[in-house]
């Protein structure tokens, strides 16, 4: 037998490991991921992310941030604002939520009638009514809530975090990104950049409608071929390392070879939703007959499944950027509110509670966890000549659930209208610098060099915002 | 309070005080003992939580428990205290809260009027201050930084490498032996040209060097250096210093293809080795020195290759800060690129590392004031005088026809008019909430609704003459309803019905966006976005008997004040037909009150419109026709995205902590204060020219005695040679960059550089004939242990390829890299679409338009494409000085299965054609020949699966990939 047999032999005997353990790939990792090389700063309470990001501006007085007195001075102007100027020019008088909101949990905290599903997990999320962004423009917003930046080029938080904590899974990327079916938040692929940080960081795209990028076997090519050609190549680059003795990267590159292989293997395998029982699709409503509603619950039940997995942190989508027509693809209902969320609330609502409960129902919670997140809030007012709302940077709302966070809870609040936030006022560093917290990380010290200073995913600012810890 | 300090101990004047305390040890133990008795209590009581050893957390870097710590001062980098000047002292300044930003102590009240008293009393008797202790290492850099410090001008050492084996010296450290010449040859080659040298060049190469190695070599660097290949690979290197990318980022992220002649000119400068100083000022101020000279106006270029955010903000706070933040872009780029100084960092106070004062920040903002994004004509004054000599007679004649056309048509109008008065509609206007259009009952399998106006922009070419009715429609509908006359809409989705009709809009990314099929889902909230021909076309699941159809274009039913939902149809017919052939109208708009009165005025302009006057506007408009097509073969002035230039109308000003909506001191165009005292300053008027502005700026930067700029580039050429800068942090010469690991010899380049008259060339050749460049790669154990990073160069840093290289030596290698056209518009390895917001698409089969060198490609920002992003072609929000080299399983997914690799295993297959395929394989791509058991593994891999796997292989080896 020739080294060259051997090695091929060696190889294919790997990769079926790698397949093989797959499944107890998560539980083995766990152990060895208990003392990472990115040791945390203190004991940690989470050890993943789901980050579910509403693009566009939800609007917080519609669905969380419950406002009676709009009702009450309904077409009224906005005392001591009248016909004020933000994004899109003029605002008209104060317009009513076109929903009731209804108590909801033993908390009793009224929600939306929009969200008659994630009403029903309010015992367990912290509210957060008090967030203020610095910009009023959905681009810079989005990657400023991702990145702590309102200008690109800076590492979004699952970079960060892929950066200071590593990989549960290596089968699977650390860091991973599911756009919604109607395309990419605004601003894009900047907001799962790993910016300046080294690109193993960066999110990979990755969902239902999505599949991981070169990852098939090219077709026309046999798999008899694709392994002889991977171990012809094994063996040059072993042997290309062994005459280089100290050059760590090339090691390194062999080792990637080997990984690719079990991703390529792994990621069909974790995305493949027809493993999952009848009972699983009907409680997420993958087969909705809402098109866009069942293609996000795909990738909710995906997301379980990559949380299930180890992926470190999933950053979740629930509609997309700005189009033609304000409202159409994202929450950005500048002129139609009604219409608007009448689409999007149902196709949000049941997929998410689905993945809520899902998550809570096999514990997963006790490492996972949830972000909800939305880039600004909207006006109390109503767009002047329309019936719908412009941007608001001065409040919104944002809730976190799971690993480490105290549940049925509010934080800060806005005004009596919703237009600022007016009590414990918190920033996009704040709710950073607490996502850092539940990781084990004091965000002041977890810094990167670049450019000319040591960088942060809170810059200079932020502050853990401890009422909601558990 | 009164300023001379109400409670002063002894009204002595104040010269006889500080007298006293220089000289009297009597009155210097008074002023002792009025520190003990009224100031370090109140320190320690009020100030050391926070800025003392002791706090948790100094807070602005500020000690007050030790002398030395005021007279430093805190990160403003200003000593807390000026002894015998309580108003110039910040600390006082602080206690008496002059700036509630910035108020001791913190959220508090201030301290009695008594003790600030006290404290100015103490300070006008020159502080006192028994206390000892250092305040600890130094957290920043002072005036005497060394990268501050004038050029040294007398060196130890004559060469490069006297300075690096002195330092090698020093550690006991030899240099390797000289590198093989086939390493030598493929690195040099790499550095130089980007590419890999081709067989025969190494094999020449050898044998030259067997001869005589010094002047091989020299031979070799002088071909490369005069290779237009070289202009290639360091021009790519400056357009990352540069930020050059071709899309504006943010939320739209547009692509802009107009902004390649910068990226031209940068390689075409570089290969004519044009002197770096001129460079430099062309970059901040082409268009001032060379009106009508595009080869110099287009350097100016680099102000707008940035990022900037174009998105139309009403706010007004709101747009300053963008305005700000673009500003910034061009600010920050300039003094990282040009001086390896973050200024950005002193943009909201003054710099907590570097001694640089935020006006420093304002000063060069002040310079680039009046810039704006945006293209404009750069072109010779020949070109702009044979462009208006091609289109000034056709544009006054184009004017002529204009108007006759116009003149007849207000004729017809009139007519138009009086006939609309008199004329009565029997029905009302259509309503864009709900229309109704009732017609005799009738048997149909389609429905076809054809659009000939709509609401917003009625056409005025739509029905000029009674031969040419054409379509024109357009608008938007939320909702089409069909009714049969047993009460069902049968058009509805839900009941078989089906919907055809071009749309206005497209979303590539979401196709259902837009379309005809949201007419008939039964709901009112998304539309359809009308296009051309302007038809609706409805098929039942089967021939159904209708009487009425109705259309809306309301979103939501009657929501408060106005419905906002644009353009509607108004002007139609509502056709039938059983077979989808024969169709008749049942419906029109026809006996309506027209929607307006321009819509009126078109529906009756066929009844009249004169024959004559038919075909007079007939042809007129032929006329119009011919002209505006002579017109259109003129060549256009050519337009670079280049920006425009105004004069700012105001001076600009200190934004305080950073925030526009705080303005404070105006600012006037000047030198940098952190570089006073090293060469001659400048400052221009607050109101001066806004092009002199940029030239005085550039002509500072390039003058003769700034060591930062020399220093700086002659680090950046080091770096790409040995793969790290003598500093490490190639655009950060500050506190927080990196040392330099040959001080004197990052001197002595620069003065290189200068006696070479700016020009790199020269400096290139040194380095590359260097003993320290030509040695092995070859790793040595002990060697290691003392220098892992190999910054004292025992060894030539062995590297992996960059992005571009990798990808060019994979289409040299196969044999299909085409080198022309060399420059011109860039290739795409993305799909481009536009809905807004642009969305970059990777491509999943690039051909062989791609095939080129990868520096033409056109990079948008926020875009992700095959292979070269990951090999960590830098997104380039910002500058990218140094890239990272990363290595991930994502890079061997798409090495192997890119289809990308695949075409060109294919190709480099096809060239192996000789009878010794798997050595010919060696040659190409390796420029060396197989081991005997490479051979045997290669052909064994041949014989069963063919060449292409072979190739596939290869054109993924680390071998291929790296360089010793």
């Amino acid at each position: 037998m020739t080294p060259l047999e051997l090695t091929r032999r060696h190889f294919l005997g790997r990769m079926n490991t790698g397949l093989a353990g797959l499944a107890l790939s998560r539980l083995l990792t766990r152990d060895a991921a208990a003392a990472p090389a990115g040791a945390t700063h203190f004991a940690p309470r989470a050890r993943q992310v789901l980050q579910i990001f509403c693009p566009g501006a939800a609007s917080h007085v519609d669905l969380w941030d419950h406002k009676p007195l709009l009702a009450r001075h309904a077409g009224q102007p906005l005392p001591g604002a009248e016909a004020e100027v933000t994004f899109q020019g003029r605002n008209g008088n104060l317009m009513p939520s076109p929903w009731a909101f209804r108590p909801a949990g033993r908390s009793g905290k009224p929600i939306s009638t929009l969200l008659p599903a994630l009403a029903r997990h309010v015992d367990d999320i912290a509210f957060i009514h008090s967030m203020t962004a610095r910009t009023n423009t959905h681009g810079p917003g989005c990657i400023a809530m991702n990145t702590g930046f309102t200008r690109e080029g800076f590492p979004s938080a699952g970079a960060w975090v892929s950066h200071a904590l590593g990989s549960l899974n290596d089968n699977l990327p650390t860091f991973v990104a599911m756009p919604d079916i109607r395309g990419e938040p605004p601003n894009g692929k900047a907001n799962w950049g790993p910016g300046f940080l080294p690109a193993r960081h960066q999110g990979v795209p990755l969902a239902a409608q999505l599949p991981l990028r070169n990852a098939g076997r090219p077709a026309g090519i046999s798999a008899a071929a694709d392994a002889a050609t991977r171990a012809f190549l094994d063996t040059m680059n072993r042997e290309h390392a062994q005459a280089r003795p100290g050059h760590d990267e090339l090691g390194a590159r062999i080792s990637a070879y080997e990984l690719a292989a079990r991703m390529q293997l792994a990621a069909p395998e974790i995305t493949d939703l027809a493993r999952e029982p009848a009972h699983v699709h009907a409680l997420y409503g993958t087969g909705d007959a809402n098109p866009l509603k069942a293609a996000y619950a795909r990738n909710c039940l995906l997301a379980r499944r990559f949380l299930e997995q180890g992926v470190r942190f999933v950053s979740l989508y629930c509609a997309s950027r700005a189009s033609a027509v304000d409202g159409l693809l994202n929450w950005d209902a500048h002129k139609t509110l009604k219409a608007d969320y009448e689409r999007h609330a149902p196709i949000f609502d049941g997929p998410t509670a689905a993945l809520l409960t899902d998550l809570k129902q096999r514990g997963l919670l006790r490492d996972v966890l949830v972000v909800w997140c939305t880039e600004f809030g909207r006006m109390p007012t109503h767009q002047e000549g329309t019936s719908g709302r412009d941007h608001n940077p001065d409040a919104f709302t944002t809730w976190l659930m799971g690993a480490g966070v105290k549940g049925g809870v509010s934080h800060g609040a806005t005004d009596d209208f919703g237009r600022r936030a007016a009590v414990d006022v918190a920033t996009v560093y704040d709710f950073h610098a607490t996502l850092l917290h539940l990781l084990g990380f004091d965000h002041e010290r977890l810094t990167f060099y670049h450019n000319g200073a040591n960088r942060r995913l809170t810059d200079v600012h932020g502050h853990v915002i401890r009422p909601v810890l558990a | 309070m009164n300023p001379a300090g109400p409670a002063s101990p002894r009204r002595l004047p104040r010269a006889a005080l500080l007298l006293l305390a220089a000289a009297a040890p009597a009155a210097a133990d008074e002023g002792i003992a009025f520190f003990e008795q009224k100031i370090r209590p109140v320190l320690v009581a009020h100030c050391h939580e926070c800025h003392s050893a002791e706090s948790a957390k100094l807070k602005g870097g500020l000690r007050l428990d030790v002398k030395a710590g005021w007279q430093r001062g805190g990160d403003s980098g200003l000593p807390a205290i000026v002894p015998g000047r309580p108003d110039e002292s910040p600390l006082l300044q602080a206690m008496r809260h002059a700036d509630p930003d910035f108020a001791m102590p913190p959220r508090q009240p201030r301290l009695p009027d008594a003790v600030i008293a006290d404290f100015a009393s103490w300070i006008r008797l020159g502080a006192p201050d028994p206390r000892t202790g250092d305040a600890g290492p130094a957290r920043r850099a002072d005036r005497n930084w060394w990268s501050l410090q004038p050029l040294a001008r007398a060196f130890a050492h004559d060469s490069i490498d006297g300075f690096i084996a002195a330092r090698l010296a020093e550690r006991n450290l030899p240099l390797n032996p000289p590198a093989d010449p086939r390493s030598l040859v493929r690195r040099m080659s790499y550095d130089v040209t980007g590419l890999p040298p081709t067989a025969e060049e190494v094999a020449a190469f050898t044998a030259a060097f067997a001869r005589d190695a010094d002047a091989a070599t020299a031979a070799l660097a002088d071909r490369l250096l005069a290779s237009p290949r070289y202009g290639e690979r360091w021009g790519r290197h400056w357009l990352d210093v540069v930020r050059f990318g071709e899309s504006n980022g943010f939320e739209r992220n547009f692509i802009i293809d107009d902004l390649w002649p910068f990226r031209d000119w940068v390689i075409r400068s570089l290969n004519a080795d044009r002197p770096f100083d001129r460079f430099i000022v062309e970059h901040l101020a082409g268009d001032v020195l060379g009106r009508d000279q595009p080869d110099v106006e287009v350097g100016s270029a680099f102000l707008v290759a940035g990022p900037y955010d174009d998105v139309g903000n009403q706010d007004p706070a709101a747009k300053a800060a963008i305005r700000a933040a673009t500003l910034d872009d061009v600010v920050s780029t300039t003094a990282g690129a040009f001086l390896g100084l973050t200024l950005g960092c002193a943009r909201c106070h003054h710099h907590k590392f570097d001694p640089i004062p935020t006006e420093d920040y304002y000063r060069v903002r002040a310079a680039f004031e009046g810039v704006e994004h945006g293209r404009r004509v750069i072109a010779t004054a020949e070109e702009r005088a044979a462009f208006t000599a091609a289109t000034g007679e056709l544009n006054a004649e184009l004017a002529r026809l204009n108007r006759e056309i116009d003149a007849l048509d207000r004729t017809i109008d009139l007519r138009a008019k009086a006939l609309l008065a008199e004329r009565r509609f029997p029905r009302p206007k259509m309503d864009p909430v709900r229309t109704e259009e009732p017609f005799p009952e009738v048997e149909a399998r389609h429905v076809r609704f054809v659009i000939r106006q709509n609401t917003e922009q009625p056409g005025r070419a739509v029905a000029r003459s009674r031969s040419r009715l054409t379509t024109r429609g357009g608008g938007r509908l939320t909702e089409f309803e069909v009714w049969s006359v047993d009460g069902r809409n049968v058009a509805l989705a839900a009941h078989g019905g089906r919907a055809a009709g071009a749309r206005g809009a497209v979303a590539e990314d979401f196709p259902e966006a837009y379309g005809p099929q949201l007419c008939i889902d039964g709901t009112h909230g998304e539309q359809w976005f009308i296009g051309q021909p302007a038809e609706l076309t409805l098929t039942f699941a089967r021939p159904e008997r209708i009487d009425r159809i109705v259309f809306s274009n309301s979103k939501d039913g009657g929501q408060p004040e106005g419905q906002a939902q644009g353009a509607t149809p108004c002007e139609y017919e509502v056709q039938v037909s059983a077979d989808g052939q024969d169709w008749r109208t049942v419906a029109s708009s026809a006996d309506r009150e027209p929607w307006s009165e321009r819509v009126g005025l078109e529906r009756l302009r066929p009844e009249v419109i004169t024959p004559e006057e038919e075909a007079s506007l007939a042809k007129l408009e032929r006329e119009r026709g011919r002209v505006q097509a002579r017109l259109n073969q003129v060549p256009k002035l050519p337009q670079v995205w280049a920006g425009k230039f105004s004069q700012p109308a105001e001076a600009t000003r200190v934004h305080v902590g950073g925030d526009p909506g705080k303005p404070g001191a105006p600012v006037a165009p000047a030198s940098l204060d952190v570089l006073a005292g090293v060469l001659p300053g400048y400052a221009l008027p607050v109101d001066a020219p806004e092009g002199e502005r940029r030239l005085a700026l550039a002509r500072w930067i390039t003058a003769e005695g700034n060591p930062l700029t020399p220093r700086v580039l002659a680090n950046r050429v080091w770096q790409h040679h040995f793969g790290t800068g003598l500093v490490d942090t190639p655009s950060d010469f500050g506190f927080l960059g990196g040392a330099p690991s040959h001080p004197e010899l990052l001197d002595f380049l620069a003065r290189r550089l200068l006696h070479h008259g700016w020009r790199l060339k020269p400096l290139h050749r040194e380095i590359l004939l260097s003993r320290a460049y030509r040695q092995s790669a070859a790793h040595r154990p002990e060697a290691a242990a003392l220098d892992r990073d190999t910054r004292l160069l025992w060894r030539f840093p062995p590297r992996r390829l960059g992005a571009e290289e990798l990808r060019d030596t994979l289409l040299a290698v196969s044999g299909q890299l085409r080198l022309e056209p060399m420059g011109g518009p860039g290739f795409r390895l993305f799909r481009y679409t536009q809905n807004n917001v642009s969305t970059y698409f990777p491509l999943d089969a690039p051909g062989p338009e791609t095939y080129r060198r990868a520096v033409y490609h056109q990079n948008a920002r926020a875009s992700v494409v095959d292979v070269l992003s990951d090999f960590d072609l830098p997104d380039i929000a910002f500058a990218a000085p140094r890239r990272a080299s990363t290595t991930t399983p994502l890079q061997a997914l798409t090495l192997l299965n890119h289809r990308f690799t695949l075409d060109l295993a294919a190709a480099f297959a096809a060239r192996l054609t000789g009878p010794d395929p798997v050595g010919e394989a060696y040659a190409l791509a390796l420029q060396r020949p197989p081991s005997a058991a490479e051979r045997a593994g290669a052909q064994r891999l041949v014989a069963e699966h063919g060449l292409a796997a072979f190739g596939r292989a290869l054109l993924n080896a680390s071998e291929l990939l790296y360089l010793d």
